[in-house]
């Protein structure tokens, strides 16, 4: 028993020191994410002390640009089982040890989500009264503590099958099924259900005709499980530039199938809620006619919203042709659907659905500087972890940090014939 | 040596010094930058005037004969027969077009009682046997500090709303067992002679948190 | 598994120190401006109102024990008298046997002369800069209910203007209120009388609340709420009027610090047309039942969000 904690505690040790440790390029992204995560942290500390009034947001416009980062990532959270799936259900050889760095990315994208949701809070002091026992929990009423509770609950299973099946090839021992399997099981339900329930955080209010309708959470899952493998895809390539870990293009292939698929249903539903909105012509088409063509001369969100329709189709048509097989093309669509879906999710969704006022006031809303540093500093926070999360696992992925070699000399990152430096010309 | 670690060596490891060195460089720049930038306001916020306390005033625009009675204030202008005889009630005259003549010592008074000038016979209310008191069309006599009986003759179902509470404010205690309540008289709020309420200057209207969300801007620009 | 290293040469050792030191330094430089980052909490004390410890580990209104309440109406009038020098009168006021409030505004007589809104803020401590307002005062052209017309910054020297009638609104005090169904912490919640009210204390700010709100009644403290000290009204309610703080939610509770006491809402003192009336629905001869029995028409705007206002319009002629 004493020396299964010390194992484990050596465990987390060895990892610890690895994250601090690499080469140049390493230490130069790593602090540049630290300078941005600084400098947001730096915004936050005035939004603390000065209160929301230092964002864009208003009694009109009451949540911005924190809530549709939010709304976004929950998504890509959720779509990290897109490579689950496959993985366990279909016995998809190719991308079964990738899994790790699906669930790893919705690791990271569930510690944003939370921090996304803390920075909007004006009393963040007061978060213990969401916990149950502690203080008093709106259980099942309101969506939001089902929110808190699916995302916390997300996050607790990801850490496990991440953390055991790591800690399992770290001893080189086999994982134990009855251990992980089950919680993979649950947690493709449980993707679903995070991304269901943030819609439900929407459709809920019957007073804002544009969220309260069915049509959202199916595309919120549409876009989901196109933006989130779509991220899946680019980081994969990028693990693969950056170490020498084994990446087949064919397990990046199996992702396009399941970003093309997505962004059909993803297009159809959006031209399903666009005729739904226009053709009936009712008042409670307000909020989309301000997203797409602006009311009563107010104009803010026009740009973004044909931007993102653009560059859905533009990725649309790649994904259809035989081009995107090549990983270029590919890329390119993979890039535009994620921005492309972020606008949509953010720009298009959480911010109309507050224009016009249901007392019928056209108030914009842009977001201020010191609410997009915070953003910005969430952001290259959530990469911050997700980098070291990486630089955690590929090496015992590949077995090079392992029990096997503890005591032995450890990594330091830039040695000759290390992995990251592979492709730097000596 | 079994634990000797390898070491860093050639390009890539005088790289990963000068980049280490340098982060340490630019974390202490921008912990100075901080420090620095840390004090001021980061929104700057328009002045809004208090608002005018005359829009908080509570009391009436008019006041009527029974206030001016319960305030213990000058009656004279009630006190016609100063100026009109006793048992001759005074004349009425109108013009061609059958709207009535004011007469210069009543100029204060603009006729305006009812559409189309219907109701401009003084003696419509006024007691033309005694001038000190109002007369309904049945001939019952009404005095000055009670008037609602008198506007009811002609208005049964506003003077039914107004008995009830439902027209007209009635201010005070709604608990009527912990406190008396008021209820304002026809006058506090209509002339008698020109009822419909005169328009007035609102009191200012709302202002945006952001007045102009377009250019919305930290006064102070974040570093 | 491992990997095979080079035979180390006589520098590694100084090497590798030089190395580590730097990582050192690296990771200092690190810390040190993460705490920097952090120097605008300095102003903290001064500018937000984050909390002192009891304030921070106040219980909810519903778990507050008299003695509780005692000692915290004492610290909530000990802070406002540091803060604008007065001593208020706070009560911890409850609602009373067999009263239901409702509310009903005469649509024929509001000239949309806007004392409602200001007299609403002088009698419940709201913010002037920011400026909070519970009631917001729509100018509608005639003919239409349709809130989407309405103007909200109508700015004519006179008013009524000819061709609109004007329709105040504010908290609707709903009998099925969207707003307590999201609330994640319970900090708002409808009681016995029908007013739908807000724990201050309680409240992390989400906004939840103010999304869910169909009436854009609810009002969100962007930052420090500013009263001047001689508009502070030192009559004040636990549930009602007591200043708010930075972060919170807050809106229109029906008065009830004068309400629960008997009088009328403030907003109805101040109507110099007499178009708001307020009372008792359970009494058979309050004005609202009057009215509720004798008009023909009258409205619970946006009836079809099923939310059921105890809030009603009705019309003269």
């Amino acid at each position: 028993m004493i020396t299964a904690a010390r194992n484990y505690l050596v465990f987390l040790r060895r990892c610890a020191r690895i994250a601090f440790v690499g080469d140049w390029r390493y230490y130069a992204w790593m602090g540049a994410l630290t300078v941005v995560a600084l400098f947001g942290l730096n915004a936050y500390a005035k939004q603390l002390v000065h209160g929301l009034a230092v964002t864009g947001m208003s009694d009109e416009v009451s949540w911005g640009v924190y809530i549709a980062n939010f709304t976004f990532l929950v998504g890509v959270a959720a779509a990290a089982v897109m490579m689950v799936i496959p993985v366990y259900i279909y016995d998809n050889e190719e991308l079964h040890d990738l899994v790790i760095f699906g669930e790893l990315l919705a690791v990271a994208a569930i510690i944003m989500c939370l921090a996304f949701v803390t920075v909007d809070l004006g009393r963040p002091d007061r978060f213990w009264h969401l916990i149950p026992g502690l203080g008093q929990m709106n259980f099942p009423r309101s969506m939001l503590s089902w929110d808190v509770l699916v995302l916390n609950g997300y996050l607790l299973l990801n850490v496990h099958i991440c953390g055991y099946l790591l800690y399992c090839r770290y001893q080189s021992k086999k994982p134990a099924k009855w251990f992980y399997i089950p919680f993979v099981f649950t947690a493709i339900l449980w993707a679903v259900s995070i991304h269901t329930v943030t819609a439900f955080l929407y459709v809920g209010l019957g007073g804002r005709p544009f969220w309260n309708a069915s049509i959202v959470g199916p595309r919120f899952l549409a876009s989901a499980f196109t933006a989130g493998p779509a991220i899946i895809i680019l980081a994969l390539q990028i693990i693969r530039h950056f170490t020498n870990y084994r990446i087949t293009d064919k397990a990046l292939l199996t992702l396009r199938s399941i970003v093309q698929v997505s962004m059909i249903i993803n297009v159809f539903l959006l031209v399903c809620e666009v005729f739904k909105e226009f053709y009936s012509g009712t008042t409670h088409g307000a909020s989309a006619k301000y997203l797409f063509f602006g009311l009563h001369g107010h104009h803010a969100l026009v740009p973004w919203i044909w931007t993102a329709i653009t560059f859905n189709l533009i990725a649309m048509v790649i994904l259809l042709l035989p081009v995107s097989r090549g990983l270029k093309y590919l890329n390119v669509a993979c890039g535009l659907s994620i921005v492309g879906i972020w606008i949509e999710k953010g720009m298009g969704l959480v911010i109309p659905g507050f224009i016009p006022t249901p007392l019928g006031a056209i108030v914009d809303y842009v977001p201020s500087l010191n609410e997009t540093l915070v953003c910005l500093g969430i952001w290259a926070f959530g990469l911050l972890c997700y980098t070291i999360f990486l630089r955690m696992s590929v090496p015992i992925l590949q077995g090079r940090l392992s029990k096997a070699n503890e005591g032995r000399p450890e990594i330091q990152g830039d040695e000759p014939l290390a992995p990251l430096s592979a492709h730097t010309p000596h | 040596m079994e634990n000797r670690p390898p070491a860093p060596s050639g390009r890539n490891g005088a790289l990963t010094n000068y980049w280490l060195g340098g982060l340490t460089a630019g974390f202490l720049a921008l912990a100075a930058l901080f420090v620095v930038k840390a004090g001021g306001h980061p929104v700057a916020r328009a002045v809004i005037p208090l608002v005018d306390p005359k829009f908080l005033a509570t009391t009436p625009w008019r006041q009527t004969y029974a206030d001016l009675v319960k305030a213990k204030e000058d009656l004279s202008d009630y006190d016609c027969y100063g100026c009109h005889d006793k048992n001759k009630p005074p004349p009425i005259r109108y013009d061609a077009n059958h709207k009535i003549i004011v007469p210069q010592e009543h100029s204060d008074i603009v006729m305006g009682h009812g559409s189309h000038d219907r109701n401009n016979l003084c003696f419509n209310c006024h007691n033309e046997q005694n001038l000190l008191t109002l007369q309904v069309r049945d001939g019952r006599e009404v005095s000055f500090d009670n008037i609602p009986p008198l506007c009811g003759s002609c208005h049964g179902p506003t003077y039914r709303d107004w008995e009830n509470g439902a027209h007209g404010r009635t201010s005070g205690y709604w608990n009527r067992s912990l406190g008396d309540f008021q209820r304002l008289s026809c006058a506090n709020c209509h002339n008698p002679h020109a009822p419909r309420i005169p328009t007035r200057e609102p009191a200012p209207g709302p202002h945006q948190l952001h007045p102009n969300p377009e250019t919305h801007e930290p006064a102070e620009a974040a570093p | 598994m491992s990997p095979s290293f080079p035979p180390p040469d006589k520098s590694s050792d100084a090497a590798m120190s030089r190395r580590n030191f730097l990582r050192g330094c690296a990771a200092f430089g690190g810390l040190t401006a993460l705490a920097a980052s952090l120097a605008p909490l300095r102003e903290m004390g001064e500018m937000g109102d984050y909390t002192s410890k009891e304030q921070f580990l106040q219980k909810y209104y519903k778990e507050l024990t008299p003695e509780d309440m005692t000692k915290v109406i004492a610290r909530i009038e000990g802070e406002v008298q540091r803060q604008y020098g007065l001593r208020p009168h706070v009560r911890d006021l409850k609602p009373m046997d067999g009263v239901e409030f409702v509310y009903c505004l005469n649509l024929t007589r509001c000239i949309g002369c806007r004392k409602c809104v200001h007299a609403c803020v002088a009698e419940n401590n709201q913010s002037r800069n920011p400026e909070i307002q519970y009631i917001r005062v729509l100018k509608m052209p005639h003919g239409s209910m349709d809130v989407e017309k309405g103007d909200h910054t109508y700015d004519a020297k006179q008013v009524p203007e000819k061709g609109f009638f004007y329709m105040p609104v504010q908290c609707q005090q709903c009998k099925n209120p969207p707003c307590v169904k999201v609330c994640p912490v319970n900090a708002t919640w409808q009681e016995k009388d029908g007013i739908t009210v807000i724990d201050y204390d309680w409240c992390i700010g989400c906004r939840y609340c103010e999304a869910a709100c169909p009436y854009w009644a609810r009002r969100f403290n962007f930052t420090k709420p500013e009263i001047p000290r001689e508009r502070i009204n030192p009559n004040m309610a636990y549930l009602g009027n007591r200043p708010r703080k930075q972060g919170v939610m807050e809106k229109c509770h029906f008065c009830i610090q004068r309400t629960r006491a008997g009088r009328y809402p403030a907003c109805l003192e101040v109507c110099p047309v007499g178009a708001r009336k307020f009372g008792n629905i359970l009494d058979p001869d309050s004005e609202v039942s009057y009215i509720l029995r004798e008009k023909r028409v009258f409205i619970q705007l946006k009836e079809e969000m099923g939310t059921s206002p105890r809030f009603f319009y009705y019309f003269d002629k």
